[in-house]
């Protein structure tokens, strides 16, 4: 006996049914399901904006309140992606504009964003809420402008190492004085000074301002007062963090600290002097998420800094650190979920930190709740990842940077395959996977057969065949997103795995070994892929097809071959539309 | 439960009097009944109070449910309980099989007893979450009603392709036999050969020698027949080797903060992709864990349709054509590679490493 439902009621229950992941499933249990989640599904996350369009996703969800993109694949932050690629935001605005008068959120991530945009968001959508840009560029202050004034229940507006064309400072003293739904700021990227009067009375009126991340032009002298008028603040990113020799600013600084009792999350740091350090102390015993990579303080100060933060959860800090450090934190930070280590010099010819594998291999041992990590180093051996691995079953995100392409373990020379296929074989759960270092076809091969979970996979300067490639189409069976540079990967592999790229979201391959034949084949094969080359030297039309492809990128989508392309990229449909 | 009409004396408690949709009445406290909003209406309304008049349930519910939904209000309606005992119960109480929460959700609904509703939806969005829309249906024995074409499902996983099959079978095969051919020869070196065997004597070399060869002939000799008969239309002009080119150095050095940095391109030459290196064993001895050997024994007995396989030949010379590349080659050499590379590869030195980097013969390896 099947008892059904009565909508509203399934309505009802579904509204306790957030996650994406979920809310997809649910719509594809059966008609009346998916009519029922289609109308009041209030929030969409397109992880590539050109596998929709803006007139299918608005068609198929007509109540939606929020809206999450992404532009440029992942590769543009090493800046392989050329300008003028695309991801633009201008026509997804423009449509939403019109189609969702209560839209109240709006993420973008790596896309173009124009000031009209800007101005467009703030006066269609009268219940406005939360602007994120992440990554974003194609907008300047005047955009913020409109934002700042027009938005009257703006909670959160945050700026996330966007490119900002910086005009002035000025903007941010559009907020009307009747303003005080802040929850949320982060202007952390921009360059100019902001009207700091006009910044600390917006802080003083607003009683939920919970985030607040300044930029560098804030000095440390005023940020006390900033901060006697929010000790709510339960995130705060710093400006610069020095002040030259001044002890009203410490004690006026550790004074403000103190008085901040929710602050769980620090950042910001610039130019830190660590003589301000203890300033914080009285933080510390709360903080569970703290970024110093924008600091280049030292080990010994990092190491008295974090001695003292037991309940740490997330840690982003410079090689600064060194092995001694990442002891230290194994010992005191037992809560560690997640460590990212930058490097502060890429480019020095000698290395003048002392941060090796073994201060990653102390964390894997001293923090039971590590689950992601992000390691710039320049040696690894395949005993250390091992040992890691070992220690870390419960990993879901692992990329190692080793900073010098192609390095073998630097104790037996070997390249690192058995110490990656550790990592892949103990860590079950794995779902993001950066490898470097020298790698043959072996460690695709252990991938292959043990990373079912993974998710994304990025590789650089690894392999020695197609069949390296051929080993993670073929065996990682959640692959969603495939990035790979400089590889020696080619047609063989790609055309034998054509069928899995219609199950995945994207694959971007630069400097590899792909010829045009290929990408024709390709496109002809698999219409429901757009299939786009990337080359910058000219003319494809008259290349033969054993010519190799400079970059390509290859994603599923549903809304057709696209129409913004830039001169540079060449598609099937573009050739043959030049041939008639 | 079922009251004698009487109220006695003693009894301070009042009774009122509620009728589900298949006709049956019962009587119930009155103070468990109003924490309804439903029934605390009509109750106003002056329905209720005796059996003539009972209150009239909206169809959704039915005796059972409406006995859980008293039993629900005559706990939550007991003022001095605290929320701690309140979660208890509401843990316990909903625990009851997937179809008569359902009911029970939906009488609760219209009786507009919200904490009840939400209690029963988050324990049905639990039940959903976390599961696939087939495991879904299941649970809630709901029939598929959408074509493939409204799942847009993706395309059914790789494994199942036969030619992937094919190829991980062959590689796979070729792995074992110089395994156990490794175990059995002393250091020697032997006489290189040119193997200028063709794809398909290649094919039945490595399935005929293990067994089973019927299979394989008949479909070796359906293709070698189908070869003749096909002509090759178009010929494709002539390309170079594609695999020399190398990579143009394209990484620049610039860092957008320490967050966002650029790889280093200082790679001059580009690897050729060494397909000779394809099925280079390793030291298996030397691997500090055991890897599940995944390609383990396939039988050819259980192997490929003769027919997929013919399908899958076409469709791999097709591929060979359209790429202007010698695909029969290059399955020969990657076939072939025991034969010739063997000596090298294998011979054992103080330590038992791998030999890759003292083989010098022919392994170009462009490196940094």
């Amino acid at each position: 006996m099947v008892y059904s439902l009565p909508e509203e009621v399934l309505e009802h229950v579904f509204s306790f049914i957030t996650s994406d992941k979920d809310r997809n499933a649910v719509s594809l249990v059966c008609k009346s399901w998916y009519e029922i989640e289609r109308w009041c599904r209030r929030k969409v996350f397109v992880g590539n904006c050109y596998a929709v369009s803006p007139g299918i996703m608005i068609r198929r969800f007509p109540e939606l309140r929020a809206v999450e993109l992404k532009g440029k694949p992942h590769f543009a932050d090493f800046n392989l992606v050329p300008d003028g690629w695309g991801g633009y935001a201008c026509s997804w605005i423009d449509e939403m504009s019109r189609a969702y008068p209560w839209l109240e959120e709006i993420r973008l991530k790596r896309m173009v964003v124009s000031d009209e945009s800007l101005e467009l968001i703030s006066t269609a959508f009268k219940n406005f809420k939360v602007l994120v840009l992440s990554s974003c560029e194609g907008f300047s202050t005047d955009g913020l402008s409109a934002i700042a004034s027009n938005c009257r229940n703006l909670k959160e507006l945050d700026l996330r190492e966007s490119e900002v064309m910086d005009l002035s400072g000025r903007w941010l003293s559009h907020f009307p004085d009747t303003f005080t739904s802040l929850e949320s700021l982060n202007i952390s990227c921009l360059g100019s000074e902001v009207s700091f009067s006009a910044l600390e009375r917006l802080v003083a009126r607003s009683p939920n301002l919970k985030t607040l991340r300044l930029n560098r032009a804030v000095p440390l002298g005023k940020l006390s007062t900033l901060l006697h008028q929010a000790p709510q603040l339960v995130e705060l990113g710093t400006g610069a963090y020095s002040s030259g020799i001044r002890s009203d600013v410490y004690t006026g600084l550790s004074k403000a600290f103190l008085g901040c009792k929710e602050l769980k999350g620090l950042s910001g740091f610039w130019d830190a002097d660590p003589s301000y350090l203890p300033a914080l102390y009285s933080v510390c015993s709360r903080l569970t998420t703290l970024n110093l990579s924008y600091s280049t303080i030292r080990s010994p100060d990092i190491t008295k800094v974090i001695g003292q933060c037991p309940n740490l959860q997330r840690l982003w800090v410079l090689d600064h650190i060194e092995d001694s450090g990442l002891n230290a934190l194994a010992l005191s930070c037992k809560n560690l979920q997640e460590l990212r280590v930058f490097p502060s010099d890429l480019y020095a010819a000698d290395v003048n930190v002392t941060l090796t594998e073994q201060g990653l291999v102390s964390v894997s041992q001293g923090c039971p709740k590590l689950q992601s990590v992000l390691y710039f180093c320049h040696q690894m051996s395949n005993s250390a990842l091992i040992t890691i691995a070992k220690n870390r079953p419960n990993l879901t995100c692992f990329r190692l940077c080793i900073i010098e392409p192609r390095t073998p373990d630097y104790l037996t020379h070997e390249p690192l395959d058995i110490g990656f296929g550790a990592i892949v074989k103990h860590c079950k759960n794995l779902n993001r996977l950066s490898l470097s270092g020298l790698l043959t076809d072996r460690v695709f091969e252990y991938i292959g057969t043990h990373a079912k979970k993974l998710e994304m996979l990025s590789i650089a300067f690894a392999g020695d065949s197609d069949l390296g490639l051929h080993h993670v189409l073929s065996g990682c069976e959640s692959l969603k997103k495939l990035e790979i540079r400089d590889c020696p990967f080619g047609d063989t592999a790609l055309l034998a795995n054509v069928a899995k790229l219609a199950t995945m979201r994207s694959l971007w391959m630069s400097s590899c070994a792909v010829s045009i034949g290929a990408c024709k084949i390709l496109s002809q094969k698999m219409p429901m892929l757009n299939v786009e080359v990337i080359d910058e030297n000219g003319s494809l039309d008259s290349r033969l097809d054993s010519c190799l492809v400079e970059k390509l990128y290859v994603y599923r989508t549903v809304a057709g071959p696209r129409s913004d392309m830039p001169g540079y990229i060449w598609t099937m449909d573009r050739e043959s539309a030049n041939r008639i | 439960m079922s009251e004698p009409d009487v109220i006695k004396p003693e009894m301070m408690k009042s009774y009122i009097w509620l009728q589900t949709a298949d006709g049956s009445i019962q009587q119930v406290e009155q103070e468990v009944a109003i924490f309804c909003p439903f029934i605390c209406h009509e109750i106003h309304a002056g329905m209720g109070s005796s059996k003539t008049y009972p209150i009239s349930l909206p169809a959704r519910v039915n005796p059972v449910t409406l006995s859980l939904i008293l039993d629900y209000c005559r706990f939550h309606q007991v003022p001095g309980r605290s929320n701690k005992e309140r979660k208890s119960f509401d843990e316990k109480f909903i625990r009851m099989d997937t179809n008569r929460l359902c009911e029970l959700t939906s009488a609760a609904d219209s009786l507009q007893l919200k904490p009840l509703v939400d209690l029963t939806s988050r324990a049905l969005a639990r039940m959903i979450e976390g599961k696939t829309p087939e495991e879904i249906r299941e649970t809630f024995h709901i029939p598929d009603d959408l074509t493939e074409e409204e799942k847009l499902e993706p395309l059914k996983n790789i494994t199942d392709d036969p030619r992937i099959r094919l190829l991980n079978r062959l590689y796979a095969r070729k792995r074992k036999e110089l395994k156990e051919k490794e175990k059995l020869k002393n250091v020697e070196v032997e006489a290189e050969h040119v193997d200028d065997r063709s794809v398909d004597e290649l094919l039945s070399f490595i399935n005929g020698e293990n067994g089973d060869s019927k299979e394989v002939k008949t479909a070796k000799n359906k293709k070698k027949n189908r070869r003749r008969k096909e002509q090759q239309k178009n010929a494709p002009p002539v390309c170079a080797n594609s695999n020399t080119s190398s990579s143009p150095s394209n990484g620049t050095k610039e860092s957008n903060g320490v967050s966002s940095v650029s790889r280093d391109d200082r790679v001059k030459g580009h690897c050729l992709p060494n397909i000779s290196e394809l099925l280079k064993l390793q030291d298996s001895e030397d691997d500090r864990f055991a890897l599940d050997d995944d390609f383990d024994d396939c039988d050819i007995g259980d192997g490929i349709d003769p027919e997929i396989k013919e399908q899958i030949d076409r469709e791999v010379e097709d591929f060979a054509r359209r790429l202007n590349s010698d695909w029969p080659e290059r399955v020969q050499e990657l076939l072939s590679l025991g034969q010739e590379r063997r000596p090298s590869l294998y011979s054992i030195n103080g330590n038992g490493c791998s030999t890759k980097r003292s083989n010098a013969s022919g392994l170009e390896k462009h490196e940094k």
